[in-house]
């Protein structure tokens, strides 16, 4: 089983595939779920959601949610169609929360939480989880580390005593901390080292949040990888792995009243503790304008890159909605702006895309991309992202373009609930940013709710390539080594008494 | 690629589990599977759930995939595959994807190198739209000189871009290394060449003689019912020729065995991958072999070779093993990545575990977990519509009985310690091991260095 880090690319994916999830949860008529005989008259369900009196105005999930004593929340999401659950535990810990100088900490205490304990010694949590029938994994991003496992509901409970016991009881033993290190660092060679596009997200990523932790990927850099310590991790887990810290997230063949009882009894004891708050420090203005090209021998398409920062949505519900349309008129399949524009109509790239990320518990993030076609440099493809951004902001956007997103995120709701990890995503990814169970349950209310004008307005306050004042983006070129000469060879390492002046 | 992950039931180890949507009926069937033939003779295989307002659909031209794509126009098939949904009967590649975009009706083609198929998923009320779509893709597609340019354009950058990933470039070459002399060597997502090549003319070449009714595999699943299936399948297909015009290939014996194969990349972990003869999906001794790839490698975490290779020595992030099954090629393969420095250690660790896993018989322990696993996991591979119809479309593929799914615990149980050792024996076979490497390794003496990557540029 694959233990896997969410770094900067599977953040974005994450984020982007939540977002889709989140956006494809909306605004169904649960009616039509609750129906037994849907052969027949959806259209008019349809029609009554669209004219009645606050059509999306009901949960989605139906989630039930307690609070144990210890502080540890619990979100239960009841789908009863089939007798499993998936079983996640979330930790409001990730790579953000890591001391100076230890990056990749985070992500490395998740692979040793499968070093095993007292009572289950390393390989054991795998071996039962596997004997039982059920698939787990774990995944760690710069907000959150999260634990989960799929099993058919009679193993529920022999889910949570493991999950338990690791939430205390790890003992880290200095050989497998040893090779798992190396583990982690072939992980790191497998995603990074070995791949140019690692390099130009992971750098990208870094000039986009200067002195904030989101600047640092969330596996780490190699060199601080390399001397993270067992003492380190120790440390680490001690602080950030407390049932207060945590949220359980349940879906499934279950319900809060049967839920209650054994949450109690197995996470319930485990005493709460003081968990530092999050006091991150902040992006200063950047006046600048970042650049970023990486030539590298191995590239042959060219890549062109920007991305913003934008308001989360816990820093900012309202905008983070409305830039979760846009995000849908200006990038959503071909008819979208961007791959209209500079694909079609100007014929000056293979691909272009626009994507908003918005859950997180800072900045959120907006980014465009587009393959130039052969012949096309990037500068000219840049120039026609920041046209559509113009012209964005200049005359905003059509009803028809407002009109034909919502629906089509609000349609699209249904799809959501055709999975049973998917909801617990959600919920888990929602909550432990800040979110709420409310803001899952009736996004579809909120999307409907979101205006042309509030549109042009967020488009014009976070993207506009004009006014460097107002937020701070970063643009990159992934291009060929001997594309526009100069950076073939980069300049010879200094020696080490200049290095130290 | 569906159908390889498939086949290897611990890969399924990964993918992550949803719904169970079918759990065991009344009547004991873990999946309540009808065959409904339409009036002229289309048959479909059917999950009938109105749970949820969705429909998800598969369908699979047999023999029609890039295998009979030729030589100077390789990515054929699957140019026709990017091509299908961009324009169709009065509409154009806008409008086309603006109706698919508007409704969320997913369509989607694929080329396969032994099939041509594709999958459709919609809300129930979108479905007179959706089912008109296919039937106008695959029936009137207009392959408009608009769209091709884009899509060579597209074609062009994947293949580009592709050069920078290691692990595709493993691939191509472990593809035309084993494959050599077959049209399973060629590139089946074409060449910087070739896809230049690729013209109007020959893609409805493709339609037309490939797609047939005799050589169509459907699968569907979700809030419809058998009667509106029958009516359906003829609206949708009635209109293809009763008989596709196929060049079927030859069965190939994987050559190149035994040697190993270097590319040399500047990268600091060199990728490897593996590969020899394999065992069909309807030998009888297929069920032995499954569980003594959970066991060597299929099943990840508790697998020999992760314990060994990753868990002890912390000398991979990932190895894995598993099935690589074409019509008219079975193969086995281990694929892992390690330092460049590490990997003859690598590859003696693996080949110790390959002989072990001959020279001796697993632990009742190791055989009863991956029987546990095997079994039990089933309900968690019935996740969505979705998933369910890529099940039952790969069990219609494999020429698999409606009720496989009932008997397969009873024929994954009946394995046992010796059986596991015996086709370890037989299937194993530690000299005939092709190894391909891409990177800069150590200590290593490859019998071939690629200079160029065949079938790229």
């Amino acid at each position: 089983m694959v233990i896997y880090i969410i770094g900067m690319r599977r953040i974005a994916y994450i984020a982007l595939s939540i977002f889709i999830v989140t956006v494809l949860a909306a605004a169904f008529n649960l009616a039509i779920q609750k129906r037994s005989d849907v052969t027949a008259a959806h259209t008019d369900e349809l029609k009554k959601a669209a004219t009645g009196k606050a059509p999306y105005d009901e949960k989605i999930f139906g989630a039930e949610s307690f609070t144990l004593p210890n502080g540890m929340k619990a979100v239960v999401i009841p789908a009863h169609r089939a007798p499993v659950v998936t079983h996640m535990v979330w930790y409001k810990v990730g790579a953000a929360d890591e001391p100076r100088g230890k990056s990749g900490i985070a992500h490395f205490v998740e692979h040793l939480m499968f070093k095993g304990t007292d009572a289950y010694p390393v390989g054991e949590f795998s071996r039962i989880v596997r004997q039982l029938g059920g698939n787990h994994n774990a995944m760690t991003g710069q907000d959150f580390t999260a634990y989960h496992q799929s099993v058919a509901k009679e193993h529920l409970e022999t889910m949570m005593r493991l999950e338990a016991d690791r939430m205390r009881g790890l003992i880290f033993p200095p050989d497998d901390v040893d090779s798992e290190r190396l583990v982690v660092i072939e992980e790191r060679r497998q995603v990074t080292e070995n791949d140019p596009r690692g390099y130009f997200f992971e750098q990208m990523n870094a000039a986009l949040f200067v002195n904030h932790p989101y600047q640092h990927p969330t596996i780490g850099w190699l060199h601080e990888v390399e001397a993270l310590s067992r003492d380190d991790a120790i440390a680490f887990y001690n602080t950030h792995y407390a049932p207060n810290n945590a949220i359980l997230v349940v879906a499934g063949d279950i319900t809060a009243e049967e839920l209650y009882p054994m949450a109690m009894a197995i996470y319930g004891d485990i005493p709460a503790r003081a968990v530092p708050e999050r006091n991150w420090t902040a992006v200063p203005p950047l006046l600048g304008t970042q650049r970023l090209v990486l030539h590298h021998d191995s590239i042959r398409q060219p890549l062109v890159r920007r991305a913003y920062r934008v308001p989360s949505a816990r820093q900012d519900k309202d905008d983070s909605l409305a830039l979760t349309v846009l995000a849908s008129i200006l990038g959503d399949g071909m008819n979208a702006r961007f791959y209209r524009s500079l694909v079609i109509e100007q014929r000056l790239a293979s691909s272009a895309g626009f994507g908003y990320g918005g859950t997180a518990w800072d900045d959120g993030r907006v980014v465009m991309s587009a393959t130039p076609l052969e012949g096309i440099s990037p500068e000219a493809v840049e120039a026609a992202m920041e046209e559509e951004l113009r012209s964005l902001i200049r005359d905003g956007i059509t009803d028809e373009e407002l009109q034909s997103a919502r629906t089509r995120l609000i349609d699209a709701a249904i799809f959501s609930r055709d999975s049973l990890t998917g909801p617990a995503m959600i919920f888990g990814y929602t909550l432990v940013t800040g979110g709420t169970i409310d803001d899952v349950e009736y996004w579809q209310r909120d999307i409907a709710g979101v205006t042309a004008s509030q549109i042009h307005d967020v488009a014009a306050r976070y993207l506009d390539p004009d006014n460097m004042k107002r937020r701070p983006y970063v643009t990159g070129y992934l291009l060929p080594a001997n594309q526009s000469g100069a950076q073939d060879t980069p300049p010879p390492a200094p020696a080490p008494e200049e290095q130290a002046e | 690629m569906i159908r390889y992950i498939f086949l290897c039931f611990a890969f399924i180890l990964i993918s992550s589990p949803a719904t169970l949507r079918a759990e065991i009926n009344t009547d004991g069937r873990i999946l309540d599977i009808q065959q409904v033939t339409s009036d002229q003779g289309i048959t479909a295989w059917l999950v009938e759930d109105h749970s949820l307002p969705i429909i998800a659909m598969r369908f699979s031209f047999t023999g029609a995939g890039a295998a009979g794509d030729p030589a100077d126009k390789q990515g054929l098939s699957n140019m026709v595959a990017t091509m299908l949904d961009q324009g169709a009967g009065d509409y154009d590649s806008q409008t086309f994807q603006l109706l698919l975009d508007d409704h969320n009706i997913t369509l989607g083609f694929g080329a396969g190198r032994d099939d041509f198929g594709g999958s459709l998923k919609m809300l129930r009320h979108h479905q007179d739209l959706a089912f008109d779509l296919l039937r106008l893709a695959l029936t009137k597609p207009r392959f408009d000189e608009e769209p091709l340019e884009r899509m060579r354009n597209a074609a062009l950058s994947r293949i580009r871009n592709s050069l920078s990933n290691p692990r595709w470039i493993a691939a191509r070459i472990m593809n035309d290394t084993v494959f050599d002399g077959h049209p399973y060597a060629l590139n089946a997502g074409g060449t910087l060449q070739t896809i230049g090549r690729i013209d109007d003319a020959a893609m409805r070449d493709v339609v037309e003689k490939r797609l047939g009714r005799d050589n169509l595999v459907i699968s569907i699943v979700g809030a419809i019912s058998a009667d509106e299936v029958k009516d359906r399948l003829d609206a949708l297909f009635g209109d293809l020729p009763a008989q596709a015009e196929l060049t079927p290939a030859e069965t190939i014996k994987l050559q190149n065995q035994g040697k190993t194969v270097l590319y040399e990349h500047d990268i600091p972990q060199t990728i490897i991958q593996i590969i020899q003869p394999g065992i069909a999906r309807d030998d009888p001794d297929y069920y032995k072999a499954a569980i003594m790839n959970f066991i060597l490698g299929g099943s990840g975490f508790g697998s020999r070779l992760t314990e060994e290779i990753r868990e002890k020595r912390g000398l991979t992030y990932g190895i894995s093993s598993g099935f690589f099954n074409l019509e008219h090629a079975k193969a086995f393969q281990i694929s892992t990545s390690t330092q460049n420095d590490n990997v003859a250690d690598m590859l003696t660790l693996i080949r110790a575990e390959i002989d072990m896993m001959r020279d001796t018989e697993p632990a009742k322990e190791e055989v009863a977990d991956a029987k546990a696993y095997l079994i039990g996991s089933l309900p968690l591979r019935l996740a969505s519509t979705d998933s369910i119809a890529g099940l039952i479309q790969n069990m219609q593929l494999d020429h698999l009985p409606p009720d496989y799914l009932d008997r397969r615990a009873a024929k994954l149980d009946a394995v046992t310690v010796q059986d596991v050792q015996y086709i370890a024996r037989k299937m194993l076979a530690p000299d005939a091991l092709t190894t391909i490497l891409v990177g800069r390794p150590g200590n290593i003496t490859p019998s071939v260095i690629i200079e160029t990557l065949p079938h790229v540029e």
